[in-house]
């Protein structure tokens, strides 16, 4: 459950203010936020995510208000509920495939079954890369470690920033398809932040920015 | 998985940065543990072969080289005084012990010494085989020559004119091996311990020969009776090791034999201080050059961090997002610069005594002298804390930017 209210933001040295709708997305539901370049997506993804703090505004997380956690209580939080993905997708680049997945366990403080991460890999059809280097890696192979990334850790919320954006029709499908399947097996809210209409049709709700 | 793993990982990914940082920490570590060792284990050979001999007197000339050739015997004599000199220091109630010494031949290069009975009793040398001298031509042989030239016990030897290894000039009378002396790891390992007399027979043989040569038409009624006390007056020795019974013949004697007498007293405890002063120069010029390198390797290890952090800002950004707290990046980017010490600092202690190894085995087919290393923890120590910290501030210059790091931005530039 993903709960908004009010939430304003200014940046340093700046003199515009962000505004951003409330939300309320219930358990299961999936979110689409769509805006224009500029208007301040990926701030308020950062927002919910809890790596920017609001102006004003609460940001609250199965019940747990992310403005009332210290640094380090948020930084555990994030790395136990909530999976981002990005629409350039990165991993650590000195490790490879598995060994990126195992530190995104390590960081979250979370332990599955290597059958388990084997399994993720299977389903992301990443298997055959698993001891790669992620520089070895194709950009779709990218695109689905990102994914993976993101759901390994089974997080409550599912944060996607522009992840279609760059890719073709019958690449965005997959993508799209990847993340809704992974948001429905872990029971996550799945919030999709971008200014790709084309997935506009994959979602019952939506919000313009 | 956890941070040691992702700092190693991390660390393997960039082999080169790693080695090159590892190298140059390496190279100053062993430069300034191996200078200092090397310094402080010369002292403390030189200081210990000092034994109880407070004093050396011999012909005038340099003070040092006097204690050089006579202590240490490491350098040339400056020359000889008259065996009734030392009758007279023996006599002087200020002395405990005056031992003579006196050379001129070697064989194979060890010096073979005219001694007494208390030479051997400075370096507290014991035998390990045989017995002491009692004749004249006799000899007892350091544990080192004994083992270097295979020479055992009834084995005959002719020995060459001068301190350095000459066939040339042999003479004809031969010595004897009677004793081995234990290890001492002392200077006496390295010589050839005989009496007095076997130094005057051998050269005295020789003056004889060419005597009989030059004055073979002179007159046969010399009286026998007086050339032999003429004989034993010109009696003489390269030098007398003397120690004191209490501190007042140290404050007055060597002042008088300098003043009063053609014989210099030279103090081996002073000379050696003023010679360490000299080479002390030296080593503090190397100390410095390692501390240089140690500088240049930590701006190594702070370029290749900083450079790291800079690069991989992405990756630290991401690492934040997956959970990690602040600090926990700041230990897995200062593991990566504590291993590279860490492997730096066995290495520089690894090449610090692979380079002693070859510096002593050169000090010992130089100069003839066994340099027993000894390890001064608290010498180590303190290089060591030094370069800790200096590599310490280093690293953490190098991440600081992870405090400030703006996770946001960072992320969405990358876009």
């Amino acid at each position: 459950m993903v709960k908004t209210n009010n939430l304003t933001f200014k940046y340093k040295k700046e003199e515009a203010v962000f505004s951003f709708p409330s939300i309320n997305i219930q358990e299961q539901e999936n979110l689409l936020i769509l805006g224009k370049s500029g208007i301040g997506k990926t701030t308020f993804l950062h927002l919910l995510a809890g790596i920017l703090q609001p102006v004003s505004g609460s940001v609250v997380i199965d019940e747990v208000d992310l403005n009332t956690l210290s640094h380090a209580q948020l930084d555990k939080f994030r790395g136990k509920n909530i999976g981002l993905v990005f629409q350039k997708n990165h991993a650590i680049t000195s490790l490879s495939v598995v060994d990126n997945l195992k530190a995104r366990l390590f960081f979250s403080r979370k332990t599955i079954k290597p059958s388990e991460i084997d399994f993720l890999l299977e389903q992301l059809d990443l298997m055959e890369t698993k001891n790669s280097k992620v520089n070895e890696l194709s950009e779709g192979q990218l695109q689905r470690l990102g994914i993976a990334m993101a759901v390994v850790h089974e997080p409550k919320i599912i944060l996607a920033d522009e992840p279609t954006s760059s890719l073709d029709d019958e690449n965005c499908n997959i993508v799209m398809r990847l993340l809704q399947q992974q948001a429905q097996k872990n029971n996550a809210n799945l919030v999709v932040i971008t200014h790709d209409a084309r997935i506009t049709s994959s979602f019952k709700n939506v919000i313009t920015l | 998985m956890n941070n040691w793993t992702i700092s190693l990982k991390n660390l393997l990914h960039k082999p080169l940065y790693a080695f090159l940082s590892i190298f140059s920490l390496s190279i100053s570590v062993g430069l300034l543990l191996g200078i200092q060792q090397l310094d402080s284990s010369i002292q403390n050979q030189f200081t210990n072969t000092l034994g109880n001999i407070q004093m050396v007197v011999g012909a005038k000339g340099s003070p040092l080289q006097l204690v050089l050739s006579s202590v240490l015997h490491m350098d040339n004599p400056t020359g000889n005084i008259k065996y009734s000199e030392v009758e007279k220091l023996v006599k002087n109630p200020l002395v405990r012990t005056a031992v003579p010494l006196s050379y001129g031949d070697n064989y194979k290069g060890y010096r073979i010494v005219g001694t007494t009975a208390g030479f051997p009793k400075i370096y507290e040398a014991q035998l390990l085989k045989g017995k002491e001298i009692e004749h004249s031509m006799e000899v007892v042989l350091g544990n080192t020559v004994a083992q270097k030239l295979n020479l055992q016990i009834g084995d005959t030897f002719l020995s060459s004119h001068g301190l350095t290894k000459n066939a040339i000039e042999e003479h004809e009378q031969s010595f004897t091996v009677v004793g081995i002396y234990k290890p001492t790891y002392n200077v006496i390992d390295k010589l050839i311990v005989t009496n007095l007399s076997s130094i005057w027979d051998v050269h005295h043989h020789e003056e004889h020969e060419e005597e009989a040569v030059h004055e073979a038409h002179e007159e046969e009624s010399h009286d026998e009776h007086l050339h032999d006390t003429h004989k034993n007056e010109d009696k003489e020795v390269t030098s007398i090791l003397v120690s004191f019974r209490n501190p007042m013949g140290l404050m007055t004697m060597p002042r008088n034999i300098n003043t009063n007498s053609n014989m210099q007293a030279a103090l081996p405890k002073y000379e050696l201080e003023r010679l360490f002063r000299f080479t002390g120069v030296g080593v503090k010029a190397i100390s410095w050059i390692a501390y240089i390198i140690l500088l240049i390797s930590c701006i190594t290890i702070f370029i290749s961090l900083y450079k790291m952090v800079r690069e991989r800002a992405f990756d630290l950004a991401l690492m934040r997002t997956y959970g990690a707290s602040n600090f926990q990046l700041f230990r897995i980017v200062a593991f990566e610069g504590i291993v590279i010490v860490f492997i730096a600092l066995i290495f520089g202690f690894l090449f610090s005594q692979i380079g002693l190894y070859f510096i002593i085995s050169l000090f010992k087919s130089q100069f003839q002298q066994e340099v027993i290393l000894t390890f001064s923890t608290v010498n180590m120590l303190n290089n060591i804390l030094i370069v800790v910290i200096i590599s310490m501030v280093s690293i953490l210059l190098a991440i600081f930017p992870i405090l400030k790091m703006n996770i946001s931005k960072i992320l969405s530039d990358e876009k």
